[in-house]
């Protein structure tokens, strides 16, 4: 017995040899390690760039679900007030990922940027991926426009498009009972051809709404209407081309435009940026939101809602 | 007198019973002497350092390392203590439906005892990650031939302890586990349920 014992104490003086082995072998190759900090988010203050964001269509009205952070054109408009309410804020950043949206969404925007500018808040402009027609017109309010080289933009035009269904109807044998007050109550109708006065009409709010894209533009960007015209048919262009035909003012990013604004607004490179999403989840979220919202069939296509829906957008 | 105890070498039978025949390991345990108790609970903590130890051979040495041997290992012994009473209750409860007497003092000190060969995972662990020979694979694959040895320690033990068939202590050893893992299914099934019930209302 007292061997098996002698044997077995043998046994845990090999199983406390190998763990000091392991503890001296562990502790000769640790790695060296980068400095590690707790990533605490301290409360900024002081004077700074807030942060404004525009993404996907413009409208006012958006649909809203437990998984997506909605954000229609009122939405940004809080968000700008309470960046023009707030002391600190010297300069905002406008970043616009947007095709464009419906005019009069688009317009309060572009009235709501000017108002910062009055209020003496520099207004920077930071295009995205894409910043086309109501996307850019809303640039255009800005004091600075910055834009990737491959950015989209421009696209400056008004469009109103409905499907014209007739021919599916007729196939079908279906026929729409139609009773209204007045000869153009039902224009954009697509359950037959548009007359000539209904397409003269549409047109005319397309060419109004237009002249005043043009003057916007002119009077955000401090041009002449002459200037802008013969790129105002409605043609898509880079960064690079809108550089060249003086729609903005320069070439960078999202970084280079804080900079910029930072600058305009003669803050230290070390001022604060408020931004309003702080968390991975909320950005991820905010893209979503964007990259479902208003590119289905039937939003675009047959929705009853958008008949007489005129748009400052880049369709594709 | 603890010097005495410790000189007589009468502790190291119940690591070498355990190794050698749970039978055994369950008389000595039933002589008490000397007493087995809290002696047991030396394996649990044996067998933890090995754990923590093997799992750093494999991976990234950091300076955390430190902490896991310390304050890790502090928290994965009270765990597993913590399991093991769980664990004996339950086998105890299942003992005393099959008509046995309840004793789960003495069950804790077999299921402990019933812990070490675990301890060996180090060495085991060791060896191939010296070597270098899929050591991440050894580990997993030794892991579960030391858990199925400890198992079988457990249900001998526990066939000798209430002198039953080892098929019906196999049945007494899974119970807790098959318990437990359907009590965590339900709360688990109830938790989403209620979960998703209150993100869509």
């Amino acid at each position: 017995m007292d061997r098996n014992r002698k044997i077995l104490i043998s046994i845990l003086a090999m199983l406390v040899l190998t763990a000091v082995i392991a503890i001296v072998h562990v502790s000769l190759t640790i790695q060296e390690e980068k400095s590690f900090s707790l990533s605490v988010n301290v409360p900024q203050f002081g004077p700074g760039v807030g942060i404004a964001r525009v993404e996907g269509p413009i409208g006012f009205s958006v649909d809203k679900s437990p998984f997506s952070m909605a954000r229609g054109s009122e939405d940004l408009i809080n968000r700008l007030d309470d960046l023009e309410k707030d002391s600190n804020i010297k300069a905002v950043v406008l970043r616009i990922n947007s095709p464009g949206g419906t005019v009069a969404a688009t317009q309060e925007i572009y009235q709501k940027i000017w108002k910062l500018r009055k209020k003496n808040i520099v207004v920077v402009a930071s295009m995205g991926e894409v910043a086309a027609s109501g996307g850019y017109y809303i640039a255009s309010a800005c004091n600075h426009i910055i834009a990737n080289q491959g950015t989209l933009t421009g696209s400056i035009g008004v469009i109103a498009a409905s499907p014209n269904l007739k021919g599916l109807l007729d196939r079908f044998g279906i026929k729409m009972n139609v009773i209204k007050s007045g000869k153009f109550k039902d224009s954009m109708a697509f359950h037959r051809e548009m007359r000539d006065d209904e397409r003269e009409l549409i047109q005319q709010l397309i060419d109004i709404s237009y002249e005043k894209f043009i003057k916007d533009i002119a009077l955000g960007r401090n041009m002449n209407e002459s200037d802008i015209r013969p790129v105002a048919d409605g043609r898509v262009m880079t960064g690079e081309t809108a550089m060249k035909y003086k729609l903005i003012d320069g070439i960078g990013t999202f970084e280079d435009a804080v900079d910029r604004a930072r600058q305009l607004a003669e803050l230290p490179a070390s001022s604060p940026v408020y931004d309003e999403m702080k968390t991975p989840l909320e950005q991820l979220l905010f893209s979503v939101n964007g990259m479902f919202r208003g590119n289905g069939l039937i939003q675009n296509g047959l929705s009853m809602d958008d008949y007489y829906r005129l748009e400052y957008r880049l369709l594709p | 007198m603890i010097i005495a105890k410790i000189r007589s070498l009468l502790w190291a039978d119940f690591f070498l019973y355990s190794l050698v025949d749970p039978r055994l390991l369950y008389r000595q345990i039933g002589k008490n002497d000397p007493r087995p108790f809290l002696l047991s609970f030396t394996v649990p903590a044996i067998s933890t350092i090995s754990g923590i130890l093997a799992l750093s051979l494999l991976g990234k040495q950091t300076s955390f390392f430190f902490t896991k041997i310390t304050y890790g290992w502090i928290l994965l012994f009270i765990w597993e203590s913590f399991k093991i009473v769980i664990l004996a209750a339950l086998m105890d409860m299942a003992c005393q439906f099959q008509g046995s007497r309840g004793n789960i003092r003495e069950m804790v000190s077999l299921l402990n005892f019933s812990l070490f060969p675990q301890a060996f995972i180090l060495p085991t662990s060791m060896i191939f990650s010296i070597i270098n020979f899929a050591p991440v694979f050894m580990f997993v694959l030794f892991s579960l031939v030391l858990f199925v040895w400890s198992a079988w320690i457990a249900v001998i033990g526990i066939s000798e302890m209430h002198s039953i068939q080892a098929g019906r202590t196999v049945l007494i050893f899974i119970f807790p586990y098959l318990f437990i893992s359907v009590v965590f299914f339900f709360m688990g099934l109830l938790s989403l349920i209620s979960l998703v019930s209150y993100i869509t209302t």
